[in-house]
C-alpha cells in the first residue's frame, strides 16, 4: 500500500526514516484516542488548521490591520475584525461539522494486483445535525468529491486505491477532512481503518498450459442444461418448472423432470512447487490464471501452495478461498 | 473533489467584487472605470453565453493596458489613490481568467481588502451599509466557492439557484454571529497612541476644501458642495453668528488674478494672546481634506501640540488630514495682532502688480484726497458697496486683466472673492496695508446636539487691513453688500439660487442626517486611543496597559461566544419544548435518568414506560401518568381543568427507590 503510493517526499526522506516517522506518528494517533471504526469523532480525534488560503487570508487581514491601526481608521479596523470575527467562527463551525460523526467501517474488496482497490468508508451521522462536505481521503492520495449527510444519515465515500504488489496489506490511515463553511479552516480526523486490503497476484499473461487432470478424481452430479441429456425421474419440489418434461409427463399420469449429467471433467489440483516458472511471483501469477481459466471452464480445481491445501471445488467463493489463499502466501 | 467554478457561484463572485468596487469606481476617472465595467461584463456575458476564455496574450495584454491606464492617469503609482486603482484594475483583469476555485477565492479575499481601502478616503455613516452589504456577499462567495469544492459529484450545477439563496442566508447568519464579537474587540482591541508611519504625502484629487491661494470665481465650486466640512462643540457660550469667521489660509501676494500666501508669513507667532474667562474654548472635528490647514476663531491662544500657528494665526498641521480629525482650541477676540507693522511687512501688504486696475487706482487717489483717516476711509468704501448699485449673487462673470476695475465699476455683481478682492485691491491703491483671509464663515447650528456644523458652502474669504494703534482688523466687504449673507449663509443669500435639492424639507433631512453622522463620528470614528482609555476609566478599569487590556478583550470574546450560543439555542429550540405538557413530561423522564432508567433514542414511551415501572418502587403511578402523557397529547383535546391536574402531577411526582432491590 505505501509503496503504491510513490511521492515527492520519497525522494526527500530516505524511506527508512520516513516510514519510522510514520510510526510514530500513528502511534501518537492511537495513544490519543481511540482511531479504529467504528469510532465516533471528539475533540480527541479532530485537528483544525488554516487551509493555505486560510493563512492568506490571515496574512491580508495582518495588513489591514496594521494599516488601521497605524491611520486609527475606525471603520477600516472594524471590517479588520467583522471578517476575522466571521473566520474564527467558521473555524468553530469547521470543529461542528466533523464532530460527531460516525466512521461505521473502513472496507475494501479484494482486487487483482494493478488494479485499483475501491476503499468504502462508511459514515453515519449520529448528532442531529445535517453534515456537509465531508471529504475521506488517503494520508497522499488527492481528495475525492466530497459526501453530505443529513440528520441521522448516512453515507458512503468512496476512496481509490491503486495496487502494484501482491500480498495482505495493512490499509493506511484515511483522513476525514471538512473544509465547510469557508474554506478557511481544514478540521480533520485520522481513522486507521483496521481491515486488510487483499491484492490478488497478476493472472499471468501468457501462461503456460494448464496441467491435465492427471492427478483428477472422477465424479458426476446433476447439472444443468448444458450438461448432456441423461434421463426423466420423478418430479420432486424443488425442482425448476422449465425441467418438467410436460409431454412425458402426461404420458405417465405423473409429473417427470429431465435428469442432466455433466460429462465427467478433470478435479485438478494446483500444486505451486509444479509450475514452471522462475520466481515465486511468477509461480503465483500462473495459478492466478490457471484459477480464473479453470473456473471460467466449469472445472472442480483445488490449490496446494505447501502452507496450506485447498480442496477441490468450484464456485464464486471457491474461486475467493483460492485467490485470497494466493494473496496470503508469505 | 472539482477545482472549477460553477455558474452560480461566479455569479456571487462577480456581485460581491461589483459591490466592493462599487465606491472606488465612482472615484474614479472614466477609462479605469470602463475597464472595469468592461472586464467584469465580459466575465458576466462569459458565464451567461458561454463565451471562449481568453487567450493568454489578452489576458497578459489586459493586464499591462490597465497598469498603463493607471500610470496615465495618475502619473504613479504611489500615493493612495493610484494604489487602489491598481489594486481595482488588478483584480478586474483577473476576472478574465476567474475559472478555477482558487481564483475565485483570491477575488473574494480582495473584495474584503478593497472594502478596507475605501475608508482611506471616506468613512461616513452610509458606507456601513455598504462595508456589511461587501463583507456579506463575499462571505457569501467564500460559501458557495467551498460548496463547489465539496459538492458531491451526484449534485446537479445548474438548478442551484436554490444553492445561492442558501449561501446568502447563511452568509448573512454568520455575518449576524460575528458582529458583536467584532465590536468587542473594536471597544477593546488596544489602540496606537501615535502612528508607526504616515501617509505618502500627495495632494488628493484636490477637491475639497479650500486651497490655500484664491483666484477669483475658484471657491464657486464650493458653494454647491454641501458635504461638512468640520463640526464644532463649544465650551461655555456660543459666540453670535456674525462674530463666526473661521480663519484659513491668509494671502499677501496679489500677481492680478492670483492672490498667494507669503514665504515671510511661515514663521511662528511671537505674541501668544493671553486667555481669559471670556475665552472661546471649543473642539472641531474637522473632515479629512488632504490639506494641512485647521480652522480656528480669531485669535487661536491655545492649540494641540501637533499643530504649528504661524504669524498670521494660520493654523497648520504636521501631516495632511486623511482622516477625520478632532483637535481642541482656545480662542481670545479681543486682542491686538500686531500693534507694530514692520516695513517689510508694509511693503508687501501695500504691493500691487505694475499698471493694472488703473481706474481703481484713480479712485482710492480721490478716495484718500476726501479721508486722510483710514479708518473713514473705509468706512466709506463699505457705504458705497452698500448703498450703490452692488449685488451679491453665485451666478457671474469671470473677470479679466483689470479684475478690479471691471467688478467695481461694470461689473458690481458677485459673491465674497470678487469683493474681498477688489476691497484689496482699492485698499493698497490708496496705500493701507491689506491682506485677504479666506476660511469659512457661520454654520448650521444643531440644537438638538449642541453643535456647529460647517459645510464646505460656508467657505467665505474677507479682508484684514492694518490699523495704526488697532492692528490687524477684519472688515468684511461682502457683509456690507449683503448682510445676509453673513446671517444665513451663502444659500440664504441668493433667493431663488441652487435646484430643487434645496427644498425646505430635504434641507432638514440633511441636518437631521448630519445629526447622525456626527455621533458616529463622535463615537465611532473618533474612537482612538484617548477615547478608548477614558471608556475604561469610566469601567473602573484603569491602568490596565496593554497586556491587561489585551488580556481583558480576550476575556470578553470567551464570554461572549457561550452567551451568543445560548441565546441562539434560545432562538432555535426545539418547539415541542414549548407546550407545557411535553415539558412536565419530560421532567418525569429526566428524573428517570437521574435514577439510571434513561429512555433510550428509538425507545417508544409503550417499551419505555414497563421498563421503568419495574425499576423504581412506584412504577404503578409511572405508567399511570405516562397513560395520561399519552392520552393528552395523542387523543381528543381536554378541557384546561384536566390539563393542570396533569402538570400539577408531573411535577411532584418523583421516583422510589427500592432500597431492598
Amino acid at each position: 500500500m505505501m509503496s503504491s503510493n510513490s511521492s515527492s517526499s520519497t525522494r526527500l526522506f530516505p524511506e527508512a526514516l520516513r516510514r519510522r516517522v510514520h510510526r510514530a506518528f500513528d502511534g501518537w494517533l492511537r495513544r490519543r484516542g481511540p482511531t479504529l471504526p467504528p469510532l465516533t469523532l471528539h475533540y480527541r480525534q479532530i485537528f483544525i488548521l488554516p487551509t493555505p488560503f486560510g493563512w492568506m487570508i490571515a496574512l491580508l487581514l495582518h495588513g489591514m490591520l496594521l494599516g488601521s491601526l497605524n491611520f486609527n481608521n475606525s471603520m477600516g479596523l472594524f471590517t479588520t475584525f467583522l471578517v476575522a470575527c466571521t473566520g474564527l467562527l467558521s473555524l468553530h463551525l469547521a470543529y461542528r461539522n466533523l464532530e460527531g460523526v460516525r466512521i461505521e467501517s473502513v472496507h475494501a474488496e479484494p482486487v487483482f494486483a494493478g488494479q485499483d482497490a475501491e476503499l468504502r468508508v462508511a459514515l453515519r451521522e449520529g448528532a442531529g445535525r445535517a453534515r456537509s462536505g465531508i471529504v475521506c481521503l488517503l494520508a497522499t492520495g488527492p481528495p475525492l468529491e466530497g459526501v453530505d449527510l443529513a440528520p441521522n444519515g448516512t453515507a458512503v465515500c468512496h476512496l481509490s486505491v491503486s495496487t502494484r504488489q501482491r500480498g495482505v496489506h495493512r490499509l493506511d490511515r484515511v483522513r476525514v477532512r471538512t473544509r465547510q463553511p469557508l474554506g478557511l479552516f481544514e478540521a480533520w480526523s485520522w481513522v486507521h481503518p483496521g481491515t486488510s486490503l487483499r491484492v490478488w497476484p497478476r493472472p499471468a499473461e501468457p501462461a503456460p498450459p494448464r496441467p491435465e487432470s492427471s492427478t483428477a478424481e472422477r465424479s458426476s452430479r446433476a447439472g444443468d442444461e448444458s450438461d448432456e441429456f441423461h434421463g426423466l425421474r420423478g418430479w420432486r419440489e424443488g425442482d425448476p418448472l422449465h425441467r418438467i418434461a410436460w409431454k412425458a409427463s402426461q404420458r405417465h399420469d405423473q409429473l417427470l423432470a429431465r435428469q442432466f449429467t455433466r460429462p465427467e471433467r478433470g478435479r485438478l489440483v494446483f500444486r505451486l512447487d509444479a509450475v514452471p516458472a522462475a520466481s515465486v511471483e511468477d509461480r503465483l501469477s500462473v495459478l492466478c490464471r490457471w484459477i480464473l481459466d479453470a473456473e471460467r471452464d466449469g472445472l472442480d480445481y483445488g490449490l496446494d501452495l505447501g502452507w496450506t491445501r485447498i480442496e477441490p471445488g468450484h464456485g464464486e467463493a471457491h474461486r475467493k478461498r483460492c485467490l485470497d489463499a494466493l494473496a496470503e502466501h508469505p | 473533489m472539482r477545482t472549477r467554478l460553477t455558474s452560480p457561484t461566479v455569479l456571487v463572485v462577480l456581485a460581491a467584487f461589483l459591490v466592493s468596487v462599487a465606491p472606488h469606481l465612482m472615484a474614479m476617472p472614466p477609462m479605469l472605470w470602463l475597464f472595469v465595467a468592461a472586464s467584469l461584463t465580459w466575465r458576466l456575458g462569459a458565464e451567461l453565453r458561454n463565451w471562449r476564455p481568453p487567450g493568454r496574450l489578452i489576458r497578459v495584454g489586459a493586464t499591462f493596458l490597465g497598469l498603463g491606464l493607471v500610470i496615465l492617469h495618475y502619473g504613479t503609482l504611489w500615493g493612495r489613490r493610484a494604489a487602489t486603482a491598481l489594486l481595482c484594475v488588478m483584480v478586474a483583469s483577473k476576472l478574465l481568467e476567474m475559472y478555477r476555485l482558487r481564483d475565485g477565492r483570491m477575488v473574494a479575499a480582495l473584495a474584503f481588502f478593497l472594502v478596507a481601502t475605501q475608508f482611506l478616503f471616506s468613512q461616513r455613516l452610509e458606507l456601513l451599509l455598504w462595508l456589511l452589504a461587501s463583507c456579506w456577499l463575499a462571505v457569501a462567495a467564500l460559501l458557495r466557492i467551498q460548496r463547489d469544492e465539496d459538492a458531491p459529484r451526484t449534485t446537479p450545477v445548474r438548478s442551484d439557484h436554490v444553492g445561492v439563496m442558501r449561501v446568502l442566508k447563511s452568509g448573512a447568519g454568520q455575518l449576524a454571529f460575528a458582529l458583536p464579537f467584532a465590536l468587542v474587540l473594536f471597544a477593546l482591541f488596544p489602540r496606537l497612541g501615535s502612528p508607526l508611519w504616515g501617509l505618502p504625502e500627495e495632494a488628493l484629487d484636490g477637491r475639497t476644501g479650500l486651497s490655500d491661494e484664491m483666484s477669483v470665481g475658484e471657491i464657486a465650486s464650493l458653494f454647491n458642495d454641501d458635504s461638512p466640512a468640520f463640526r464644532v462643540t463649544f465650551d461655555g457660550t456660543v459666540p453670535a453668528r456674525d462674530r463666526l469667521y473661521w480663519r484659513g489660509p491668509v494671502l499677501w501676494r496679489f500677481d492680478g488674478r492670483t492672490w498667494r500666501r507669503v514665504f515671510y508669513a511661515n514663521r511662528p507667532v511671537e505674541r501668544v494672546p493671553s486667555i481669559d474667562d471670556d475665552s472661546l474654548r471649543y473642539r472641531v472635528q474637522i473632515e479629512p481634506t488632504e490639506r494641512r490647514w485647521l480652522f480656528a476663531l480669531d485669535y487661536p491662544a491655545r492649540w494641540p501640540d501637533e499643530v504649528r500657528v504661524s504669524a498670521n494665526f494660520e493654523l497648520l498641521r504636521d501631516e495632511p488630514l486623511t482622516t477625520l480629525t478632532p483637535y481642541t482650541v482656545i480662542s481670545e477676540p479681543d486682542f491686538v495682532d500686531t500693534p507694530e507693522l514692520s516695513p517689510l511687512f508694509r511693503r508687501l501688504a501695500t504691493e500691487l502688480p505694475e499698471g493694472s486696475n488703473p481706474r481703481t487706482r484713480e479712485r482710492a487717489i480721490e478716495l484718500r484726497r476726501e479721508y486722510p483717516n483710514d479708518a473713514e476711509l473705509i468706512d466709506a468704501v463699505l457705504r458705497w458697496f452698500n448703498e450703490g448699485p452692488f449685488f451679491y449673487s453665485l451666478e457671474t462673470a469671470p473677470l479679466g486683466r483689470h479684475g478690479a476695475d471691471e467688478f467695481l465699476f461694470d461689473l458690481r455683481t458677485g459673491y465674497c472673492e470678487y469683493y474681498a478682492s477688489a476691497f484689496a485691491v482699492l485698499m493698497r491703491h490708496a496705500g493701507i496695508p491689506t491682506r485677504i483671509v479666506t476660511g469659512y464663515q457661520g454654520g448650521f447650528w444643531q440644537a438638538a446636539d449642541d453643535y456647529l456644523l460647517v459645510r464646505n458652502s460656508d467657505a467665505h474669504a474677507w479682508v484684514e487691513v492694518w490699523l495704526e494703534g488697532r492692528g490687524w482688523v477684519r472688515v468684511d466687504p461682502t457683509a456690507a453688500v449683503s448682510p445676509s449673507r453673513i446671517l444665513d449663509g451663502a444659500r440664504g443669500a441668493v433667493p431663488g439660487a441652487g435646484n430643487w435639492l434645496d427644498a425646505e424639507w430635504i434641507f432638514a433631512l440633511r441636518n437631521q442626517y448630519d445629526r447622525l453622522q456626527h455621533l458616529w463620528n463622535q463615537w465611532v470614528l473618533g474612537f482612538d486611543a484617548d477615547r478608548q482609555q477614558s471608556m475604561l476609566r469610566r469601567l473602573g478599569l484603569q491602568a490596565l496597559g496593554v497586556t491587561g487590556q489585551a488580556a481583558l478583550m480576550i476575556a470578553a470574546v470567551l464570554l461572549l461566544g457561550p452567551l451568543a450560543w445560548w441565546l441562539l439555542g434560545l432562538l432555535r429550540r426545539d418547539p415541542q419544548r414549548r407546550d407545557p405538557i411535553e415539558r412536565a413530561w419530560r421532567r418525569v423522564e429526566r428524573r428517570l435518568r437521574r435514577r439510571g432508567v434513561p429512555r433510550a433514542p428509538g425507545e417508544t414511551l409503550r417499551e419505555w414506560t414497563p421498563r421503568a415501572a419495574g425499576a423504581i418502587a412506584n412504577g404503578g403511578e409511572l405508567e399511570r401518568l405516562a397513560e395520561t402523557y399519552s392520552r393528552l397529547r395523542y387523543g381528543r383535546p381536554v378541557p384546561e381543568p384536566a390539563v393542570r391536574r396533569f402538570l400539577e402531577r408531573c411535577r411532584r411526582w418523583r421516583p422510589l427507590v427500592d432500597r431492598a432491590r
